[in-house]
């Protein structure tokens, strides 16, 4: 029996990608393929929320570029326009969903050239918690972005 | 009916109506179907000169004959640009032949960086037959003013400064006409057969 707890953490360690403190997850995180030479990219994911309290992602970064900014695209009017956010609030039970076209995470100056398949490590930081690492993979711009009719 | 019966009828009457709006509210608008919206022809457009990514120049003379996509944006947009032209390499590869007719114009409001050489390897990453286009905002204005254009440089940032542009693509007729323009976010089925359809005028 005194092994038991020994397996239980064991069990709970195993097979779970979700982060212990905050019950924070990500899914499908990737990068869009830049032209070559281009210094700005774009992570995208979802992060998924099923705790009772919201979480406050803070910042971003990444061994891969020299800074990455919490940012929404919006089109009022037809202008296409950009801004950085200080933070982004994940709501209890929700889930904060980054596409082209909306929030993303913006990534600079490329301290390598990336191409499809590439790995790009992104750490998460939430407010009052540990970091969430994350592992996005680098996707070649494709149609399934869109909606199709 | 009895007292009580009343009262329940009267609360699923309430209820009702409150359900209503919930069930039968509209959907937002970012589910609408997106549109061309066509404009009658005003005659060829001004003159201006701009260049290409091969360095040769580009003005309205090289907008007669085709029909041609124009889309304004910046290569250091992460975001919006690079989603537009990737619909744009879509709906290329959804014409196939019909593509003999059309060109797809790519054009800089951030001519300080944008260079000849970085357009050409920013358009080319999305279709070899994509120009990359620009020059200097003196004769960017004499297109974008004629097409209702509008593009705002941040100028309060340093280095990694950003720009709001015009996320329409905007359709040209081979008289160098202004003919519409393709609301954001564009659709490539939707496109390409719209395109299909004029061509066939």
């Amino acid at each position: 029996m005194r092994r038991l707890p020994l397996l239980l953490i064991l069990l709970l360690t195993l097979g779970t990608t979700t982060y212990a403190a905050t019950a924070l997850h990500v899914q499908n995180a990737w990068v869009q393929e830049a032209p070559p030479g281009a210094t700005v990219l774009a992570a995208y994911l979802v992060i998924a929320n099923p705790g009772a309290q919201p979480q406050t992602l803070v910042s971003v970064s990444s061994p891969d570029f020299a800074a990455v900014e919490i940012h929404t695209s919006q089109i009022v009017n037809g202008m296409a326009s950009m801004t950085q956010l200080k933070d982004l609030t994940i709501p209890a039970k929700g889930q904060q969903v980054f596409a082209p076209g909306g929030a993303h995470l913006m990534l600079l100056q490329p301290k390598r050239a990336l191409h499809a398949g590439d790995p790009v490590r992104l750490r998460l930081q939430f407010k009052g918690a540990a970091a969430l690492d994350v592992t996005a993979k680098v996707k070649r711009a494709s149609s399934d972005t869109h909606h199709h009719h | 009916m009895n007292r009580r019966q009343f009262s329940i009828g009267i609360l699923l009457i309430v209820v009702a109506l409150f359900a209503v709006p919930i069930f039968y509210a509209p959907k937002p608008p970012a589910s609408a179907e997106p549109g061309l919206t066509l404009i009658p022809p005003r005659g060829e457009l001004p003159a201006f000169e701009l260049r290409d990514q091969h360095n040769q120049i580009f003005d309205v003379a090289r907008l007669r004959g085709k029909w041609s996509l124009l889309f304004f944006g910046y290569t250091h947009c992460p975001d919006i640009c690079p989603m537009t032209l990737a619909t744009l390499k879509q709906v290329h590869q959804l014409l196939g032949e019909k593509n003999k007719n059309i060109q797809y114009v790519f054009i800089t409001v951030d001519p300080a960086r944008d260079t000849p050489e970085i357009m050409g390897s920013y358009t080319g990453y999305f279709h070899a037959d994509f120009l990359g286009v620009g020059g200097p905002a003196s004769e960017l204005d004499k297109l974008t003013q004629a097409l209702g254009v509008y593009y705002r440089l941040d100028d309060n940032a340093k280095g990694n400064y950003q720009a709001d542009h015009s996320a329409a693509v905007f359709l040209v007729d081979p008289q160098a006409q202004w003919r519409g323009l393709f609301a954001s976010p564009q659709n490539a089925q939707h496109m390409a057969a719209n395109l299909s359809r004029l061509q066939k005028f």
